[in-house]
C-alpha cells in the first residue's frame, strides 16, 4: 500500500471484565496495527480481583512494547485514561475495551480512514447481533444525545475510539464522561468522525441469554448522564438562566393561584384562610425563590471561581 | 506597543477587506504602534482564509482563530488575552462602527480614564430593537450606578491591564464596563457614530430579551454581593422573615381567642413554610460565603490601575 505513514500508535486496552479470548484479542489488534505501523500497547486492568494477573499466568503472545497497570480500585474510564495518559507515546491513543466488539478487518478499515485532520474517530457498529430490543434502546439513547447536544454520534456505548493525543490532553477528563467524551470533544471543537464497522459477535458475554432490560440503576444512570451533558453544554456559565426559567415558572404558578383565590375572596365571598389552594400558592411562590436563589448561587461561583478559566479553543495564531 | 484593535469576526465575508482597510487607513495618520487582531469565531464561509489571504500584504493584521463558534465574549476574551497593546479597542466585525471614531476614543482615554465607552447617539436600527436597549440600558445605569447611555456597544476602548484583569465570560461584554468599575475602573462614553447593517438581519427576540434582564439581575448581585453574599442572601430572606413574623402572630391570635381549628393550623403551616424559605436562603448564602472564601479573592483586590496617578488635566477640564 502506498499511504503508509510511520506514526506510531498507542493501543489502549481497558480491561474492565473477566474475558477469556483476552489475549487473543490482543494478539489481533496488535498484528493488525503492527503490520503498518510502529506501536505500543498499554493493558490497564480496572478492577477488584486480579484478574489481569490471573490472566498473565497462562502462556500467551505478548507484544514487544507492553506495559500493563493494575488500578488499586476500580475507577471511571476517564481516571484509567488520565493515569496513562503520560505513558503513552503514540500520536494517536487507540482506546479498546476488554473484549472484542467489531471484526478485525474493521479495524484495519478503521485505521486506514484515519486522517490528518481528524482529532476522534468513533466506530459505528452496523448490524448489530444484539437483541432488537436492546438495539432500540440503545438508539433511542444515542438520539436523545444527539437532540441535546447537537452532534451526531450514533454509537456511544462502543469501546473502541481513537483519540488524537490533545484530545485527551486538554480535556480535563473525569468522572463519568468518558462515554460521552467524543460529544464534550465536539463542544471544544476538536473533529469528530464516525467509521461504519461490523459488528464482532462477542462471546465474552452472552448478553442473548437474558430478557430485555438493562438494570434499573443502569437506566436512572443514563438520564442523569443526558441531563448532565445538557447542563454542561448550555447552561455552565451562566447558571441563572436555567435556574430563573424553572424558578419564575414555580413562582408565577404561585401568583396566579394566589390571584385566583384572591379574586374568589373579594368578589364571591369565598374565605382565604382555610383553602388548601393558599398553601398550595405559598408553597409554590416559595420553591419559585430557592430555585432563582440557587442560580444566583450558581452566579457567584462562576464569578468567583469560574471566570479565569476559559472556554475558549484557539486553532492557530498568526 | 500602543493599541490593539480587537475584532470578534464570524461569517463576515464580505465586510473583512473594507473593515480592515479602513481601520488601517485611520490608524496610520496617528503617531502611534498598533496591531490589529481578527477573532475569527468559527467562521464556515471562507471568512478565515480571506483574513489569511489578505495577511500576506498585511504584517499590522493577526488572526486568531478559534476551532468552533464560541460566542462574541469568549472570542473578545481570546483577543484580549493575546493583546499585546496598552490600550485596547473593541469593535464589530459588521462595519456598524466608525474606525473614525478611534482617535477620539483615544483622546479621551488619555485623559486619565481606564475604559471610553462608545455612544451611539443616532442608532441606526429598528424601532424595536431602539426601546428595547434604551430600556436596558436605563435599567443598567440605574441599578448600578454606571450611567453609561449604551452599554451594548461595541465599540469601546480599554486600558489593557484593566480589561485583562477582568477575565470577560459567558456573554457579559455588555457589562465590560461595570465589571471595570467594580476595581476602581474610571468610565466614561463619548457618542460615535453609527452605520446601518448593509447586509444580514440581526436576531432580537424575547429569548435574548430575557436573557438581557436575568444577566442585569446577576450583574447587580455580583457586584454588589460577590465579596459578601451571606449579606446578599440575607436581604433576599428578609420579606419571607417578616411572613413568618406576621403568621406566627395571626396563629398565637387564633390560639388565645379561640378560632376555628382549621385557622390555626392554617397559619402554622404557614410560617413554619416562610422559615423554611428564609433558612434555605440564609443557607445559600453560607455556602456562598465558603465558596468566596475559598477563592483567590482576586476579584475584592484592586488591580494595579487603580493606583495609577491621574492626569492633572483630567479634572481642571472639566
Amino acid at each position: 500500500m502506498n499511504n503508509i505513514r510511520r506514526m506510531k500508535y498507542s493501543i489502549v486496552f481497558l480491561l474492565e471484565k473477566e474475558n477469556r479470548d483476552f489475549f487473543q484479542y490482543v494478539e489481533n489488534v496488535y498484528r493488525t496495527f503492527s503490520a503498518r505501523w510502529d506501536v505500543e500497547v498499554l493493558i490497564i486492568a480496572n478492577g477488584k480481583g486480579g484478574f489481569l494477573r490471573n490472566l498473565l499466568k497462562g502462556d500467551h503472545f505478548y507484544p514487544p512494547n507492553i506495559k500493563a497497570f493494575d488500578m488499586s480500585r476500580r475507577a471511571h474510564q476517564a481516571v484509567c485514561l488520565n493515569s496513562v495518559i503520560g505513558e503513552c507515546s503514540g500520536e494517536f491513543i487507540v482506546v479498546c475495551g476488554s473484549y472484542q466488539q467489531i471484526t478485525i478487518s474493521s479495524f484495519e478499515k478503521l485505521l486506514l480512514s484515519v486522517d490528518d485532520d481528524d482529532d476522534i474517530v468513533s466506530v459505528w457498529r452496523q448490524d448489530r447481533f444484539d437483541p432488537v430490543f436492546y438495539r432500540m434502546q440503545s438508539d433511542l439513547f444515542n438520539m436523545l444525545v444527539r437532540r441535546i447536544t447537537g452532534t451526531s454520534m450514533h454509537d456511544l456505548s462502543c469501546n473502541v475510539r481513537i483519540f488524537r493525543r490533545p484530545v485527551l490532553e486538554k480535556i480535563e477528563l473525569y468522572g463519568n464522561m468518558y462515554q460521552y467524551l467524543p460529544v464534550f470533544a465536539v463542544r471544544k471543537g476538536f473533529k469528530s468522525k464516525e467509521v461504519k464497522c461490523e459488528h464482532f459477535k462477542d462471546h465474552g458475554e452472552p448478553r442473548e441469554a437474558r430478557a430485555g432490560f438493562y438494570r434499573m440503576s443502569s437506566y436512572v444512570g443514563r438520564m442523569i448522564d443526558i441531563f448532565t451533558i445538557y447542563l454542561n453544554t448550555s447552561f455552565t456559565k451562566k447558571p441563572l438562566r436555567l435556574f430563573s426559567y424553572i424558578g419564575l415558572l414555580f413562582f408565577l404558578t404561585g401568583i396566579c393561584i394566589f390571584g385566583f383565590i384572591f379574586f374568589q375572596k373579594l368578589f364571591m365571598d369565598q374565605l382565604l384562610g382555610n383553602r388548601p389552594s393558599f398553601i398550595l400558592a405559598i408553597v409554590s411562590m416559595i420553591i419559585g425563590i430557592q430555585i432563582v436563589g440557587t442560580g444566583l448561587l450558581g452566579e457567584i461561583i462562576i464569578f468567583t471561581l469560574g471566570r479565569k478559566k476559559r472556554e475558549y479553543v484557539i486553532e492557530e495564531i498568526i | 506597543m500602543d493599541l490593539s484593535v480587537v475584532v470578534p469576526i464570524f461569517n463576515e465575508l464580505e465586510n473583512v477587506e473594507p473593515l480592515y482597510y479602513s481601520i488601517r487607513a485611520e490608524l496610520r495618520k496617528l503617531p502611534i504602534s498598533y496591531e490589529i487582531i481578527f477573532v475569527d469565531d468559527g467562521s464556515d464561509d471562507g471568512t478565515r482564509e480571506k483574513i489569511r489571504e489578505m495577511r500576506k500584504t498585511a504584517p499590522d493584521l493577526r488572526l486568531i482563530a478559534l476551532k468552533r463558534n464560541f460566542g462574541q465574549t469568549e472570542a473578545m476574551a481570546a483577543g484580549f488575552d493575546n493583546a499585546s497593546g496598552r490600550y485596547i479597542i473593541t469593535m464589530d466585525g459588521d462595519l456598524q462602527n466608525d474606525p473614525s471614531d478611534i482617535p477620539v476614543l483615544l483622546e479621551k482615554i488619555r485623559e486619565g480614564y481606564d475604559v471610553v465607552s462608545g455612544w451611539r447617539k443616532d442608532r441606526k436600527d429598528t424601532f424595536l430593537r431602539t426601546v428595547f436597549s434604551r430600556m436596558a440600558n436605563f435599567i443598567i445605569s440605574l441599578t448600578t450606578g454606571i450611567k453609561l447611555h449604551d452599554h451594548g456597544c461595541t465599540i469601546k476602548v480599554y486600558e489593557a491591564a484593566c480589561i485583562k484583569s477582568l477575565s470577560a465570560y459567558g456573554e457579559m461584554h455588555r457589562f465590560f464596563p461595570v465589571l471595570a468599575s467594580m476595581t476602581g475602573a474610571r468610565v466614561t462614553e463619548i457618542p460615535v457614530k453609527h452605520r446601518p447593517r448593509t447586509y444580514g438581519a440581526s436576531k432580537y427576540g424575547f429569548d435574548r430579551v430575557y436573557k438581557v434582564f436575568m444577566d442585569i439581575f446577576s450583574i447587580n448581585l455580583i457586584i454588589r454581593f460577590s465579596s459578601t453574599p451571606l449579606k446578599g442572601f440575607v436581604f433576599l430572606s428578609i420579606p419571607f422573615l417578616l411572613l413568618t413574623f406576621c403568621f406566627c402572630i395571626l396563629t398565637l391570635l387564633a390560639w388565645t381567642y379561640d378560632w376555628t381549628y382549621g385557622k390555626v393550623l392554617f397559619f402554622m403551616i404557614a410560617s413554619v413554610l416562610n422559615v423554611i424559605a428564609a433558612m434555605h436562603l440564609v443557607m445559600l448564602g453560607i455556602l456562598g460565603e465558603v465558596v468566596v472564601r475559598n477563592s483567590d479573592l482576586s476579584h475584592t483586590r484592586l488591580p494595579e490601575i487603580t493606583r495609577k496617578s491621574i492626569p492633572i488635566f483630567s479634572d481642571s477640564n472639566e
